[in-house]
Parts: C-alpha cells; sequence; structure tokens
C-alpha cells in the first residue's frame, strides 16, 4: 500500500530533468526529497499531482496508475498538494478556500442545494463546521472570514496546508511549506506537520530548510540533476560523506567544506589562489 | 469615500437602514409602475430586460472570471425562437410558454456549443473568440433569409399569453419581466452560493489550483456557459414577444458591450450591482433624453468620474441578497 514510482522521466526538449527515478513511499512516514536546485524535486512532485505530464515510467498510489490521469481525477484518488508559491483563492475568504475542496462530492447535489432552502443551509453548516475544525488545527480560526490574499504571509503558507488537508488525502504533497518563514513559524510547521502523521497518510515534503527536513522527516530522498542519489534515515543521510560534500552544502563544519573543495581543485590541477 | 461607508455598513444599525431604504424604494417604484405612462413603463421594460441579460452574463464574467463578450447571440436564439415558434413567418404558433422552454432549452444548447471550443481559451484569447461567436451568430441570422427573413426581420409575431391570459399592454410586460427576475435572479443568487458557485469561484481565483482541489472544470465551465446562455435566451424570448418583432439589429456587437459594461459599472459579481448598473446605463440617457446629442457627453464624464471614484463598481460585493435580507428581518 504505497505510492510507487517506476523508471519515472521526464524530458523538456533535450533537457532530462527526472532521469529514471524508480522509489516507493510507505504510508506513516514523512518522506523529505532534498537536493540542489534544479535537482528535479519539485519536477517530482508536480508529475505526482498531476501538473506536469510523464515522460515515460510511471506512478501508481496502491496498485493505481495515475500517471494517466487528468489533474482533477489525480486529486479526487486521494492526493492533495501545496505549491512553491503560494496558490490560494485569494478573493474567497480562508474558511471558503477549504470549504470549495467539497466540491468533487457534492457538486452532483448542487441543483438540490438550489430548490430547497432548508438542505443548502444544513449542507452550508456542515461544512463549515468542518472547515472550521480544520482552521482550528492550525490556529486560523479567528481569519475565517478574510479574504485570503490579506492574510500574511506565514498564515497563507498554512491556509494552503489545510486546504489540501480537507478532503482527508491518502497522499499530503509539500513543496517547500517553510520557503519564506521565520523561525518561530518554521517551528509551528514542523509541530503541526509532526501531528499529521498517521499510518495511513503517505507524507512527501520537499524543502530546502535542513533543520526542518532532518528533524521532521524519518527517510530522505536525495535527487541530484534528475536522479536518486542517494535515500535513507536522517542520520544515514547526514553521515553519508557524498550527500555532505555534493549537496549538504552547510554540512556539519564548515571546515571539511573547504578541504574537500581543495582536494577537488588538486584532482583538476587548478591550485588555489594565496591570499597575500 | 464617506460614500463607500454608507453603502458598505459595516454596523448592523446601519445595515437595517440602508436595506430598509432600498426595500422601500424598490417597492415604491413598483407600486407606482401601473400609474405611470406607457412610455416610461416601457423603459422600466428594457430596463428589467437588461437586469436579466446582466444577471446571465454575470454567471460567467463575474462568477466564473471569463470574458464572454458575445453574450448578445444567446439574446438572439432566445428571441429568434420566439420569432419563428409563433409568427406567420413559418406559420407556427406555439404558446408563449412552450416557447420559452424550448428557447431556453437551445440557449443551453448553444450556450455548451460555444463553450467546448473555447474551455482552454482564457481572458483575451476568450473574449476575442466569443465577439466573433456573437458575431457570427448574428451574420448567419442576417443571411439566413428563407428561415429568419434577413435583415427585414420577422414582423407581425402573436401575441403573447400566458394560461388564457393576454400579454400585451406595456404594463403586463413589466409584470412578467418582474417575475421572471425576481425568479431567475434567486435561482442565481441560490447558485452563486451553492458547492457549484464556489467551485466557479475557485476557477475565477486559480483554474490550475481548483482543478488541484479535484474539480473538472470542463463541467463546471460548461455548466457556467449553460446556465448563463439559457437566461439570456430567456430574456430574448420575452423581448421578442414585447416588441411582436426581431431583426438583426437588436443583436449587435454593441449590445454585448453594454452588458458587460453594466455589469463592471455596478460591480462585478453582485446581483444588485447589475441592477443599479443597468439602472444607470439605461434609464440615464432616457432622462437626459431632452439634452439630445449632449447627453452622450453627461454619460461619458459619468463613466470617468465612477471608475475614479468606485472602480470596483457602484455596489459593494459584500452588500449582495443575503445582507439585505439580514438588514430587513434582523438577527
Amino acid at each position: 500500500m504505497t505510492l510507487v514510482f517506476q523508471s519515472l522521466r521526464k524530458v523538456y526538449g533535450e533537457v532530462v530533468a527526472i532521469d529514471d527515478v524508480s522509489t516507493s513511499f510507505a504510508p506513516g512516514m514523512i518522506h523529505g526529497v532534498i537536493g540542489p536546485n534544479g535537482a528535479g524535486k519539485s519536477t517530482l512532485i508536480n508529475m505526482t499531482a498531476g501538473s506536469y505530464t510523464v515522460s515515460s515510467g510511471s506512478i501508481a498510489l496502491d496498485g493505481k496508475r495515475l500517471d494517466k490521469l487528468k489533474k482533477y481525477q489525480i486529486a479526487n484518488s486521494g492526493i492533495a498538494r501545496t505549491y512553491q508559491n503560494i496558490r490560494l483563492f485569494d478573493q474567497m475568504t480562508a474558511i471558503e478556500n477549504l470549504e470549495v475542496c467539497f466540491y468533487p462530492a457534492e457538486v452532483a447535489a448542487a441543483w438540490r442545494e438550489v430548490i430547497w432552502p432548508p438542505y443548502a443551509s444544513a449542507q452550508r453548516r456542515r461544512r463549515r463546521e468542518k472547515c472550521m475544525e480544520i482552521l482550528r488545527f492550525f490556529d486560523l480560526q479567528s481569519y475565517a472570514d478574510v479574504d485570503a490574499g490579506g492574510l500574511p504571509y506565514g498564515r497563507q503558507r498554512m491556509l494552503e496546508i489545510a486546504r489540501a488537508l480537507v478532503t482527508n488525502p491518502r497522499v499530503l504533497l509539500l513543496d517547500e511549506p517553510a520557503a519564506g518563514l521565520n523561525h518561530h513559524e518554521t517551528a509551528e510547521l514542523t509541530a503541526k506537520l509532526t501531528a499529521l502523521r498517521s499510518p495511513e497518510r503517505i507524507m512527501i515534503v520537499v524543502e530546502h530548510d535542513m533543520d526542518l527536513v532532518m528533524t521532521l522527516c524519518d527517510s530522505i530522498v536525495v535527487m541530484h540533476h534528475g536522479k536518486l542519489l542517494f535515500r535513507g534515515t536522517p542520520a544515514e543521510v547526514q553521515a553519508s560523506t557524498d550527500v555532505q560534500l555534493a549537496y549538504l552544502g552547510t554540512a556539519n563544519d564548515i571546515d571539511d567544506i573547504r578541504a574537500a573543495a581543495q582536494d577537488r581543485r588538486a584532482q583538476l590541477g587548478i591550485r588555489a589562489r594565496r591570499r597575500s | 469615500m464617506a460614500a463607500a461607508d454608507i453603502l458598505a455598513p459595516a454596523r448592523p444599525r446601519a445595515n437595517r437602514a440602508i436595506s430598509w431604504l432600498v426595500f422601500a424604494l424598490v417597492i415604491a417604484l413598483i407600486a407606482a409602475t401601473p400609474f405611470l405612462p406607457n412610455y416610461h413603463v416601457r423603459v422600466l421594460n428594457s430596463l428589467l430586460i437588461y437586469v436579466l441579460l446582466g444577471i446571465g452574463l454575470n454567471i460567467v464574467i463575474g462568477y466564473t472570471g471569463l470574458l464572454d463578450l458575445g453574450f448578445v447571440a444567446f439574446y438572439a436564439v432566445g428571441a429568434y425562437s420566439y420569432g419563428l415558434l409563433a409568427s406567420p413567418q413559418l406559420g407556427l404558433h406555439m404558446p408563449f410558454l412552450l416557447i420559452l422552454l424550448v428557447g431556453a432549452c437551445l440557449g443551453a444548447v448553444t450556450g455548451i456549443l460555444l463553450g467546448i471550443p473555447v474551455l482552454r481559451l482564457r481572458g483575451d484569447y476568450l473574449a476575442i473568440v466569443t465577439l466573433g461567436f456573437g458575431e457570427i451568430i448574428r451574420i448567419i441570422i442576417n443571411n439566413l433569409d428563407w428561415l429568419t427573413g434577413g435583415p427585414q426581420g420577422i414582423a407581425r409575431l402573436d401575441k403573447a399569453s400566458i394560461l388564457g391570459i393576454q400579454i400585451a399592454r406595456p404594463i403586463d410586460f413589466f409584470w412578467l419581466l418582474l417575475i421572471t427576475v425576481l425568479v431567475v435572479g434567486t435561482v442565481v443568487w441560490r447558485l452563486e452560493r451553492s458547492i457549484l458557485g464556489k467551485g466557479w469561484a475557485a476557477i475565477r481565483e486559480d483554474q490550475d489550483a481548483a482543478r488541484g482541489i479535484g474539480i473538472n472544470t470542463t463541467n463546471a465551465k460548461l455548466a457556467a456557459f449553460a446556465t448563463s446562455a439559457t437566461i439570456g435566451s430567456i430574456a430574448g424570448v420575452i423581448f421578442a414577444a414585447s416588441q411582436r418583432f426581431v431583426s438583426p439589429e437588436s443583436f449587435t456587437l454593441q449590445e454585448s458591450v453594454l452588458i458587460v459594461l453594466m455589469i463592471v459599472v455596478g460591480g462585478i459579481g453582485n446581483i444588485f450591482g447589475i441592477v443599479a448598473g443597468a439602472a444607470i446605463l439605461i434609464l440615464l440617457p432616457e432622462l437626459l433624453r431632452e439634452f439630445a446629442e449632449w447627453r452622450i457627453l453627461f454619460l461619458g464624464l459619468l463613466m470617468i468620474t465612477l471608475i475614479i471614484a468606485r472602480p470596483a463598481g457602484i455596489v459593494p460585493r459584500s452588500f449582495g441578497p443575503e445582507k439585505l435580507i439580514r438588514g430587513l428581518f434582523g438577527k
């Protein structure tokens, strides 16, 4: 019962963005996807959610192929996502942003809402209560009737995650949820995401904030140039010299990086210019 | 912005005052209408027809965010439904209510037929294609002489009657139009508040994100086009019945633009805004008739003033039917 990528490829003209990635994501865990800019992390998320087409290979959830479905069908198969650049429905209130997620399940009965007022108000009340509960979880209840576009940036990030959760999705894809957040907000985000871990849910987080990834994730996938470079627990990723040298950059010790860089220059026959 | 504060009452008390004021004015106008001369009643009828058209077009432009410049095509479909089914032209004399039903269905079908090819288009491209569609319908009507009478149009349409009651005088049409506007307005308002309406709003805000939460944008947009076209067509049937004459001249691009303008001036996405927009753009030119050619200048100046003073429309988005009802009946 997992999300499985099989020989996945994404090609733009001659550029290979995702190169033969095969891996799987198990439920009950938070999976991190890291790697330098252009490694293909976001492409992976976008293909899973159906925002990008798949060039070859397959994506399947619980054995059901997703890659041939339309984007809205993928969403209705239990996959929800957030975006690297926040994409809320700006001129709708915070709670409306959540309520609209009931559309796929309830639009067929919309005509009843039109002709039978008691049914309509019951539906509205039920939707509002359910969404209010989610807003409360994210401490957003006081913003319920404020236009989403007018919320502070950090609240918008939270609201986007809240929107992704309304339908209780099997798979939650988070594309850089901590981007632009301050320390306090990132800590809050970590707490919320940890609380969202559930035995049935597959959570995948693409993130640049290494502290967040290392504290939050149970398993980490390291991408580089469209390939899957390394996979392991946070400790294994941190211990891996490959990853440390090439991708984490900050690593544990800046001296290690300097030494590694010097080694590389020596290999290439270039001498570091000495400062006078 | 004192005007804005009055129009967007934040406190319940102010809202109550405004709501009763609006309500009283409308009731007074309706009560006075039977005593007005025919000419004035005709102007009010024309106002109500434009309100109906505005309500229809607003579904596509205001709720779903798709700029449709060919709306007049559906108006024409309705009008010619009456023209062909209740005149000596084809020798058919169907009853008014049946034609209303046929016209509404034809409108819906035309709406979907237009909707399918423009599903992928947005913004300027959509506007151009729908504009073209409106012109195509008009030009077809203009050239299909054997069926539509071409530029001469169709004259001597039947007098309308509903269940044996003849609808002939302007005041009869006033009541018919008033009831239609109230019914259609209520249905559309309830649609907007339904989950389908929320879906339309999501498409307006961010189509791709709307797909991301599982909205089948194709179906939602087609539903918007079909509903909107149905209303346009209903307006057309009543229009033809009241004029007892149809010709392609009534369905030019200018009409489409006028309806869009009404919506924008009144306040996009708000039913009350449409009434306000129609009042300004339909009533004012009539009231200023004695100033002859000066009235266009007046109207132009008024538009400029409005666009500077209230770029989001005269009626604020927050002052909708819900707020009026709350203002009238408390809570």
